[in-house]
């Protein structure tokens, strides 16, 4: 018998994406009390917004969306962002720190493609656990939860994925910053603490004030919440809403393109970590 | 194409930052732009033949890793060229990845969460490995690692060696052309070494694999190799075959004889000068122990013959410098570049 010398190509290489989403799912079922954990952080992260949005309509509740408006927004951004949790930053910083990035490099496949399907598998798991989430709002508010309609809905989907892979590219370009820096903790908090800002969780982005508002308009976090959230409730419609998305896929694709040429000189200055 | 690995004038430097000691040092460093430059490997040069099996030695810090993560194009060289398979490897590297296999002794390369089982399992899809070759590959793995009992545990549950043996058994599942370990036989007890050893040197003629294995265990060179290069301080000392090591560094192989009556002064200075005839020297002949050491491989049988017909000789060994020995002195003592 001879050693085998294979060349790449690209029906094989996607049966391998496929096959690494596989496992890469069944791997999130592997810690239970993490996952309960985070499921209960979340009701906390997301019941405490509300409850301080029912203290201000109860003060004054003429705030320029009325409050059955408001509450199915806020759980929805919960639910939508919930589905958004990746490990992107902290895998990869983690394994940057600790030299096992080489172990990922040598792999025949694309680092970013790998990683993503890495992503689309958290965000699956987690996505499903957000579902609970809306059946419980559901239980709550009624039927203001549903959507718009049965096309925003259809929209709501296109944008929902794009939001996704905005999300995930987002998070793969703040972290070649850790192929310098060697954590992934610093890029992990600057990030979240710009999405948090800019994606609408804590709020919709009609309330911000004009500063912060204009600010967003030139960054894409709102399109991981606000936007796929908007057309859900048909505040985005028609021609609106696929302006919506045709900014969501141009910022996609310069994000993924950015992701790109940042990993390739990112490699050329790798050091990896340990003998 | 003849040659696996193609290295020329290969260097790596890195830039450092000048930490100062202490807490206040670390302070400092901070604010600080200083920084240091680092020649992790120095203009080597080599070439390795399909099919060849070579070792690469060197103290810590030699540059042995650094070589490695160059040749398989996970870090990039600052001067010189290389080729693997004909392929630039970090121009190439995932093209190359599909043709090489890789064991990083002290980095697991199996999933964390999953079973040993289904990360075999992916390594098939991933690498393309035809049914027949992975038939072999896996089944000769699963005997001759002893791995039956771990496939279906989690890799974050096994014990270093029990890894190390998955990771050896996943690295070498395709078949892969040219095969890089570094630190092979890590974590591993002596019985399950001698199991790896043969394993890697079985599996190497059945597909006349390339192999480049990085090691401080120096039997996984004697062993496992038939060519050594050794690196010191990032510079190449010696390229060739184990046997040119041993005589161009094992200066000496000694004659112990113990005897039954101890040497007079007398007798110690004729003997003295008949063992330098025979090219030898008495290192030492105190009591009832003569020692003699020569540096010709034909000498031995002249001076032995000597020895036994002028003392009454009791008991007598015939000494080889072991490689070992060598290399811890050339660790301690540079010979210097040829």
């Amino acid at each position: 018998m001879r050693a085998l010398e294979p060349q790449l190509n690209f029906i094989e290489s996607f049966h391998s994406y496929v096959s690494l989403f596989g496992r890469s799912l069944r791997a999130s079922f592997a810690y239970r009390a993490s996952t309960v954990t985070s499921l209960v952080t979340a009701v906390f992260m997301y019941a405490i917004p509300m409850l301080v949005w029912r203290q201000v309509y109860a003060q004054n509740p003429n705030l320029g969306i009325s409050k059955a408006k408001m509450f199915p927004y806020l759980l929805l951004a919960g639910c939508v962002n919930y589905a958004m949790g990746m490990s992107v930053e902290f895998r990869i910083g983690q394994r940057i720190r600790q030299g096992l990035i080489a172990t990922d490099l040598l792999k025949p496949v694309d680092f970013q493609i790998a990683q993503g399907i890495q992503a689309l598998s958290d965000g699956l798991f987690n996505g499903a656990l957000g579902m609970v989430f809306f059946f419980c709002g559901y239980l709550v508010l009624g039927k203001d939860i549903l959507p718009a309609s049965l096309f925003s809905f259809g929209l709501f989907l296109v944008s929902f994925l794009l939001a996704f892979l905005i999300q995930y590219f987002v998070c793969f370009v703040f972290v070649q910053g850790a192929f310098y820096t060697y954590s992934g903790y610093g890029i992990f908090a600057a990030r979240g603490a710009l999405q948090q800002t800019f994606s609408g969780m804590i709020a919709p982005l009609t309330f911000y004030p004009p500063f912060l508002k204009a600010a967003g308009e030139w960054l894409p976090f709102r399109h991981i919440i606000y936007t796929p959230v908007s057309i859900y409730m048909g505040w985005a419609q028609g021609a609106e809403a696929l302006d919506l998305i045709l900014q969501q896929l141009a910022w996609m694709t310069g994000l993924y393109l950015l992701g790109k040429f940042l990993m390739i000189k990112s490699l050329k200055q790798l050091e990896v970590q340990g003998g | 194409m003849d040659s696996a690995l193609q290295v020329e004038k290969l260097s790596k430097s890195y830039k450092r930052r000048v930490r100062q000691p202490g807490l206040l040092g670390a302070a400092k460093s901070l604010f600080s732009s200083q920084t240091e430059e680092l020649q992790a490997v120095k203009n080597i040069s080599f070439s390795i033949k399909r099919g060849e099996r070579v070792g690469l030695i060197g103290e810590n810090g030699a540059g042995k890793s650094t070589t490695l993560k160059m040749l398989t194009g996970i870090i990039v060289p600052t001067g010189g060229t290389l080729e693997v398979l004909g392929r630039v490897p970090w121009q190439e590297r995932r093209q190359l990845a599909l043709n090489i296999g890789v064991v990083f002794g002290q980095r697991p390369q199996l999933l964390w969460d999953i079973p040993v089982r289904e990360t075999f399992r992916l390594l098939k899809t991933m690498y393309r490995i035809p049914d027949d070759v992975y038939q072999v590959t896996y089944t000769e793995a699963v005997k001759r690692l002893s791995l039956e009992p771990l496939l279906a545990t989690p890799v974050r549950q096994l014990s270093l060696g029990q890894r190390m043996r998955c990771d050896l058994a996943a690295a070498l599942l395709h078949a892969p052309a040219v095969v890089f370990l570094d630190e092979p036989t890590i974590g591993l007890d002596l019985s399950v070494k001698e199991q790896v050893r043969e394993y890697i040197t079985d599996i190497q003629e059945k597909f006349g694999i390339t192999l480049l294995i990085t090691t401080h265990d120096l039997k996984d060179i004697t062993e496992t190799c038939d060519r050594l290069l050794l690196l010191d301080k990032g510079s190449l000392l010696f390229d060739g075959s184990i046997k040119a090591f041993e005589q161009k560094y094992a200066s000496d192989r000694r004659i112990v004889a113990e005897v039954r009556k101890p040497v007079e002064a007398e007798e110690r200075a004729t003997l003295e000068k008949e063992i330098i005839k025979l090219g030898g020297t008495l290192k030492e002949a105190e009591g009832h122990k003569i020692v003699v050491e020569h540096r010709e491989e034909g000498a031995a049988p002249a001076l032995t013959q000597l020895l036994l017909s002028r003392l009454q000789v009791v008991d007598l060994n015939l000494e080889k410098t072991d490689i070992e020995t060598i290399v811890t002195r050339i660790y301690r003592q540079p010979v210097g570049k040829d």
